[in-house]
């Protein structure tokens, strides 16, 4: 490790050297023992989002005393937001967990690690022993790092013999999985962050960047004042910081994007706006399964059956989708449709499409992520310098881990599935076990898991990095199940949460940079940190914790690891999963030198700014140009999906929309925010934004209590009216960090039949004064 | 009658009355320890501040009859009485905006409440309030003015984009971000103080300070 280090530590003295050759490795000046104040400084990237900034870390005498952004970073050039600002505190709040807690009763009572363990795996043996390895599950997280996330896959997929293994992504980031995969055959974007830099038009469907990229947004807006030329369009169905900051606002009804993307493509069509040679070369036609359910009975079957159409096939289905007819369903005036065709066709503009939980929490998220493929498909705005869709993530390794490691109920690494024989082939042998043991059988997805707790078919489950007792929709059903010990749950934390509540063991687990990790961003971005402090306590990282039970299940010999090379070995192993298939990752040793590298990572040791490219990707042979070299034929796909309605619209009972979301100050459900004082004290609780016409109308003021309800559940909120958001009228906001209110009691648990996941942005309430 | 009325305060008059006889008594007999967290922050910055309607200062001691009825009906406990420090304007009221702000009532029951006329009764609009106005004291301290997405003052001002405003401008440090400065228009700003109970800074780089005079001239830019 010391060698190691040193080796950064040296790549750090060659950074003038690098910048002038403006190649990615850029490395500050970091004290090689200590700086004058007798802080050693390392580097990591940031412990929230998924915009993966790069922060240095000081640490004096066993703590971290400081944390600053890193000047040679390129996410950030040395800028955080205000959450990355006061990163060390998250760790250092008072009520860190620091031993193993086990249920007696009512009480939570220290034991050893012993005693937890070998309680969680005598429970884990019986139920398999007894209802089957299906009957056990994992519950995992984007903020796992890759080493957490593939050991969690290993263990369940390749050891118990259970595909039960989910992240909490499901509810973030699972409908632009399966969008980028049925589309290019390839998770994640082809594009990235120098597209903010290089683009002048940025169409927002439904993201609040300002919030919730914090530091992106402020890349992004430096490129408008830069370049006058640069427009952001903002659609949206509330009024935000961003919008204050946008070219246009164009705001649309809950579910309107489904008809706004396809009126214009209408007009595209229409007017022949499309790129002929682009698509002729580049694309083939599809159409899916409609009118699928919302999943709101448990055990519903669907899914996507695919059938192939041609151009003219496709044209013709879209003929009734008119800009007329996009305006009634969406809210925004048909000139408006034309205008946006006319923008999005544009020769002499390069066009960009963002978005994020707005698009992929949506009842047909997949369809939505689809249909802003399908604009840049048309058109050929795709694969080009600062011209892509780029789907940003929300979670620090939701692409890293979750996504790429596969630490979903269908999937394996780099973009395998457990459906797939020779995929299962290929894990095993890598794995080194019996093909036969990896279960072809796809696991319980996020709220499915939930509810098989409720129904008493999932016996034992394990969360680790994440608080679903907070964070899932129609959360009092599921709250109460394991209230009432349905199941045994384990649960890995670093503070108590609404989910160790209902735990049966509590795991006090390291965090950040109390171990060893790597996080990959949404921009394919792969950076790793070493371990710079102790954990408190008996605190240990969660990987240990799962090897140690994985011992005490005689599955030990899964992590054949030496204690020296633990991390290298493990990325060996999991980086030869991504060799020559084009998600190349680099040996261990290379992310010890940079702030992080994009895959796939060339065989010169560089990176990937654009996929799919002659100009960038080594998958693609000079003079190829665009090659979509993973999807079938070469060709990316254009889905044909039309307007469906949401699983739950406003009625007379019920007349308002009920959206909720995140703001700046925190970060999820703010089990590590909410122990900084600082940002408790600029944002203390959750509130509800509401538009100041319905307000007056029914006799609320600005910060009066209200009650808000549903079918589901009710909640009292302060009124916030013309603050920092204002919803469109019919419409209220609110967020989930605040864990004195369980806003997501008043979700409705309905979810995207293709990619299972749940709509947090749509149901219906009422709003009474309380 | 009069104790019922005011039970729904949670505090009864003979309560609150003998509070404002000792309180004062206190802090006149050794409530350096009291006076030390309340008046320290307000007499820094040369001025109290008062609630919301209150008449120019000097007017304002004159008028007020030191009854506690604005301290006694505001909903947030932002509304302090002064003691002994406060020399002639003992027992006036007060408002220590980064332990608790004004936070804008839209009906203003502490001008409803004031007997004297020492708030004035004809402001009805919150936004016409005048209570003081936000200044950013160090701007070398301000985290937004040196880059980073802060702006925590801009969006918990009630009267955001209004008195509070965010100006961008190229960040040429890192050579690709903006700048996302919060600007004041002091013709908006009434002084309410959230801002100054929100900064993230130890202390506070944005603070309430006494609205200044219009200075009249002939240009028109």
């Amino acid at each position: 490790m010391e060698l190691t280090r040193r080796d950064f530590l040296k790549a750090s003295a060659a950074a003038a050297a690098f910048a002038a050759a403006g190649a990615p490795v850029l490395a500050p000046r970091i004290a090689e023992a200590a700086d004058d104040k007798g802080i050693k400084w390392d580097k990591a990237p940031c412990r929230y989002c998924g915009v993966g900034c790069c922060v240095l870390v000081g640490v004096k005498n066993g703590k971290i005393v400081a944390t600053k952004g890193d000047p040679a970073g390129p996410v950030n050039k040395g800028l955080n937001c205000i959450k990355g600002y006061f990163l060390s505190k998250a760790l250092y709040g008072k009520d860190r967990l620091t031993h193993p807690l086990i249920r007696k009763g009512n009480k939570m009572v220290k034991a050893s690690w012993d005693e937890a363990l070998d309680l969680i795996a005598s429970k884990y043996k019986e139920a398999i022993a007894k209802t089957g390895p299906d009957s056990v599950a994992i519950y995992g997280s984007g903020q796992w790092t890759v080493f957490e996330g593939y050991t969690a896959v290993k263990l369940f997929k390749g050891g118990i013999g259970t595909n039960n293994v989910e992240p909490n992504a499901r509810l973030c980031m699972a409908s632009a999985v399966v969008a980028f995969m049925n589309t290019f055959g390839s998770d994640e974007p082809m594009g990235c962050y120098d597209d903010l830099d290089l683009g002048d038009t940025f169409i927002l469907w439904g993201a609040n960047m300002a919030e919730a990229h914090p530091v992106l947004f402020s890349r992004l807006i430096d490129n408008k004042l830069k370049n006058p030329k640069v427009k952001i369009i903002d659609i949206a169905t509330r009024r935000t910081r961003t919008t204050q900051m946008a070219d246009d606002y164009i705001p649309m009804y809950p579910q309107g994007d489904l008809a706004a993307l396809n009126g214009i493509a209408h007009v595209i069509l229409r007017d022949k706006l499309y790129d002929e040679a682009f698509v002729a070369k580049h694309v083939s036609f599809k159409r899916g399964t409609e009118n699928q359910p919302y999943g709101l009975k448990d055990k519903e079957a669907a899914g996507d059956k695919p059938e192939n159409i041609d151009f003219a096939k496709y044209k013709e289905l879209m003929k009734p989708f008119t800009p007329e007819w996009a305006e009634k369903l969406s809210g925004i005036p048909a000139a408006k449709i034309e205008e946006l065709a006319k923008l999005y066709t544009d020769k002499s503009r390069k066009v960009n499409t963002l978005w994020t939980m707005g698009v992929n929490q949506h009842v047909r998220g997949v369809w939505v992520n689809n249909l802003i493929y399908n604009l840049h498909l048309l058109t050929g705005k795709i694969g080009k310098k600062g011209e892509n869709p780029l789907s940003l993530t929300g979670q620090p390794s939701a692409c890293g881990t979750a996504r790429e490691v596969g630490t979903f109920a269908h999937r394996l690494p780099a973009d395998m599935v457990v459906m797939n024989e020779a995929h299962r082939k290929k894990t095993a042998e890598i794995w080194k076990i019996d093909p036969a043991k990896i279960s072809p059988k796809v696991g319980l997805h996020t709220i499915e898991m939930y509810r098989a707790i409720d129904r008493g078919e999932l016996k034992c489950l394990w969360i680790q990095c994440t608080n679903p007792f907070q964070s899932i929709p129609n959360l009092s059903r599921y709250r109460k199940a394991a209230e009432a010990r349905k199941a045994f749950i384990v649960v890995s934390e670093i503070y108590p949460t609404k989910s160790t509540e209902v735990a049966d063991v509590i795991l006090p687990s390291a965090c950040w940079v109390e171990k060893e990790g790597m996080y990959g961003n949404t921009e394919r971005r792969n950076q790793q940190w070493f371990k710079m402090v102790e954990p408190p306590g008996q605190a240990k990282e969660d990987t240990w914790q799962l090897i140690e039970f994985a011992k005490r299940l005689g599955l030990g010999h899964l992590f054949p690891y030496s204690q020296k090379g633990f991390y290298k070995e493990m990325w060996e192993e999991y980086r030869s999963f991504t060799i020559g298939t084009g998600k190349d990752l680099a040996p261990y040793e290379t992310y010890f030198k940079v702030r992080g590298l994009r895959w796939p990572v060339k065989a010169n040791g560089q990176e990937t700014r654009w996929r799919y490219v002659d100009f960038d990707d080594p998958y693609v042979k000079p003079g190829e140009g665009l090659k979509f070299y993973k999807a079938p034929g070469n060709k990316a796909s254009i889905w044909y999906r039309p307007y469906e309605p949401p699983a739950e619209s406003p009625d007379k009972e019920y007349p308002f929309w009920y959206c909720t979301g995140r703001l700046l100050e925190h970060w999820h459900t703010a089990t590590m925010t909410g122990r900084v004082p600082e940002l408790k004290r600029a944002m203390p609780g959750a509130t509800l934004e509401i538009h100041p016409e319905d307000a007056a109308r029914l006799g609320i003021k600005n910060r009066d209590k209200v009650k808000v309800s549903s079918r589901r559940g009710s909640i009292i909120l302060t009124a916030e009216i013309n603050g920092r958001g204002k919803p469109e009228k019919g419409n209220v906001f609110t967020t989930f960090f605040d864990e004195t209110k369980l806003i997501n009691d008043l979700c409705i648990d309905a979810f995207d039949p293709i990619s299972k996941e749940p709509d947090f942005k749509k149901c219906a309430v009422k709003i009474e004064k309380a | 009658m009069g104790s019922e009325g005011s039970t729904h305060t949670g505090i009864s008059r003979r309560l609150f009355l003998k509070g404002s006889i000792l309180t004062p008594l206190a802090l006149a007999l050794g409530g350096a320890a009291i006076s030390a967290v309340y008046l320290r922050p307000a007499q820094a910055q040369g001025f109290y501040l008062r609630p919301p309607g209150a008449m120019e200062e000097k007017r304002f001691l004159a008028a007020c009859v030191k009854c506690g009825k604005c301290a006694q009906v505001c909903p947030y406990h932002s509304i302090l009485m002064a003691g002994g420090e406060a020399g002639v304007g003992i027992g006036t009221p007060f408002i220590v905006p980064r332990e608790n702000p004004c936070y804008l009532c839209p009906d203003l029951p502490c001008i409803k409440a004031c007997p004297s006329g020492a708030l004035d009764k004809k402001l009805t609009e919150i936004e016409k309030i005048q209570m003081g106005t936000a200044v950013i004291i160090d701007r070398e301290g301000c985290l937004s003015i040196r880059g980073l997405r802060c702006e925590v003052c801009y969006r918990q001002c009630p009267l955001i984009d209004k008195a509070i405003t965010i100006e961008n401008r190229h960040n040429s440090r890192t050579g690709e971000h903006t700048i996302m400065e919060p600007v004041i228009h002091k013709e908006k700003c009434v002084g309410c103080g959230i801002c100054e109970k929100v900064c993230v800074r130890e202390k506070p780089v944005i603070v309430i300070q006494r609205r200044v005079q219009e200075q009249k001239d002939f240009y028109e830019f």
